[in-house]
């Protein structure tokens, strides 16, 4: 799969979003998409999973099957856990959900109607669906926002396992749950630009001996001032979480 | 495809607004057909039935497509294998329902309205423009459905202003300009439906083909 010199602007007139993307893809690729709030990561991810068409360049090679697990999963469907995703299963051509569902710690859940679960349930929801069907791209935006310990553990096995059959996945994620995936590639988007490798003074990968991670609460408009004052204090800051 | 229809159709089921154009359409055929029209005229009071019942069908086709929040859309595009898919499986799905409903506005207009059931081909022909009331219905409620017109307001008045411009361009001259629902029951009360009927169906499918061509196109340039 390749993106040749993609740009994306909403509407004719529209701000570039994405500019002059260059990338090339192979299968077992495992990549990590980094970037600030606002810098176009998840437009980036419908463009790969083909829900938009670039405004100037070209994506090849998209696999036939595309498994997408969006960010927010749509809770508002009148089905059961159960009864959404054996329709998913029907769309997707008699694909197996239930491995995927015990795999995922789901079985409490299957009765709910989907409007009652929290954030981290619906999520495996959405999880589930994109990737039941085997995949040859897996696009999942930001798939460890929310989850349980035990869930957060098993899905960098199941990225690898995609990747292992020959599958890509992209995966936007400020929280570096893919790390420890060997051979993992970074992107970084900044000002929608894409970039191999993580971002300039953007991540923290390893805590050097003496060295200690702390979690700030704090409210959310004053998130970019913070991260701007620690950076310029010299520490390697990023953003973890945003609670909504 | 056909999956995705029925999982749409299940949602509009599901979610009790398919109640909404129901008891509309129950309500209107009970104040249409309150009494059996005389023998003679079972053609007419079909036809009527069959234009009448577009604004409802409209509606339902709408309500039905917008029972899909907007991010289920985008997953089932992708689940299905890409939008212009994903676009046809809800038309496929609000013709269904339209269908439906057409079919018990005919059994009622038919059973119910008439002294007497059609003759000969006229039977077919009423059932025909039916169908086509169907189709009517599906692509308006799609043009005005959320994911043409994002404003709820804009999204109803543009349903209503296109029917009522759609009623009063077909009860003119130029009928041949938009689905000739007014014109349907005018050739049947002078009893010429069957001569007239290839003038009455070839617009009606005209105007639902730009219109089918006109919704998949605005839906795929929202997706930019």
């Amino acid at each position: 799969m390749r993106l040749s010199q993609v740009s994306f602007r909403y509407g004719r007139r529209g701000p570039t979003v994405i500019g002059e993307a260059d990338a090339g893809l192979a299968p077992g690729d495992v990549i990590e998409l980094s970037g600030p709030n606002g810098a176009g990561k998840s437009t980036l991810l419908r463009l790969l999973a083909g829900l938009a068409e670039p405004s100037a360049g070209a994506i090849t090679g998209r696999p036939a099957v595309v498994g997408f697990a969006p960010d927010r999963f749509p809770t508002g469907q009148p089905f059961t856990v159960t009864a959404y995703l054996r329709h998913m299963a029907r769309v997707r051509g008699g694909a197996r959900w239930e491995p995927w569902a015990e795999r995922l710690g789901m079985e409490h859940l299957l009765r709910l109607p989907l409007g009652e679960l929290s954030k981290g349930s619906a999520h495996k929801v959405g999880l589930v669906q994109a990737i039941m069907s085997d995949p040859g791209l897996l696009v999942l935006d930001e798939p460890f926002a929310g989850l349980d310990t035990a869930t957060s553990a098993a899905l960098p096995g199941i990225a690898a396992e995609v990747a292992a059959r020959g599958g890509v996945v992209v995966a936007s994620d400020h929280q570096g749950g893919l790390r420890g995936l060997p051979g993992l590639r970074q992107w970084s988007l900044v000002d929608g630009h894409l970039k191999e490798g993580a971002p300039a003074g953007g991540h923290v990968t390893e805590r050097g001996a003496g060295q200690v991670t702390v979690a700030v609460t704090l409210p959310v408009e004053d998130l970019p001032a913070f991260l701007t004052g620690m950076r310029e204090q010299g520490y390697p800051t990023r953003e973890i979480e945003e609670t909504p | 495809m056909i999956a995705l229809a029925t999982f749409r159709v299940a949602a509009y089921v599901r979610s009790h607004r398919v109640h909404q154009a129901l008891l509309l359409m129950l309500a209107l055929l009970a104040i249409v057909y309150g009494s059996p029209a005389p023998l003679g005229e079972e053609v007419a009071v079909a036809a009527d039935g069959a234009a009448l019942t577009v604004p409802v069908l409209a509606w339902a086709s709408r309500s039905l497509l917008d029972t899909e929040p907007d991010g289920q859309r985008a997953m089932s595009a992708v689940l299905v294998g890409g939008r212009v898919r994903e676009i046809a499986a809800g038309l496929m799905a609000a013709f269904a329902a339209c269908l439906v409903l057409a079919g018990l506005a005919a059994c009622w207009a038919l059973l119910l309205g008439a002294s007497a059931l059609p003759a000969g081909a006229a039977l077919p022909s009423v059932l025909l423009l039916y169908v086509l009331g169907a189709l009517t219905g599906t692509v308006l409620g799609a043009l005005t459905s959320r994911a043409s017109v994002a404003s709820p307001a804009l999204s109803i008045m543009a349903l209503v202003l296109a029917v009522i411009v759609m009623l009063l361009v077909s009860a003119s001259r130029v009928y041949w300009l938009t689905v000739p629902l007014l014109a349907w029951s005018r050739a049947a009360h002078d009893g010429l439906l069957l001569d007239r009927l290839p003038w009455l169906v070839l617009p009606a499918l005209l105007w639902c083909a730009i219109g089918i061509l006109l919704y998949a196109r605005r839906r795929l340039r929202r997706a930019q």
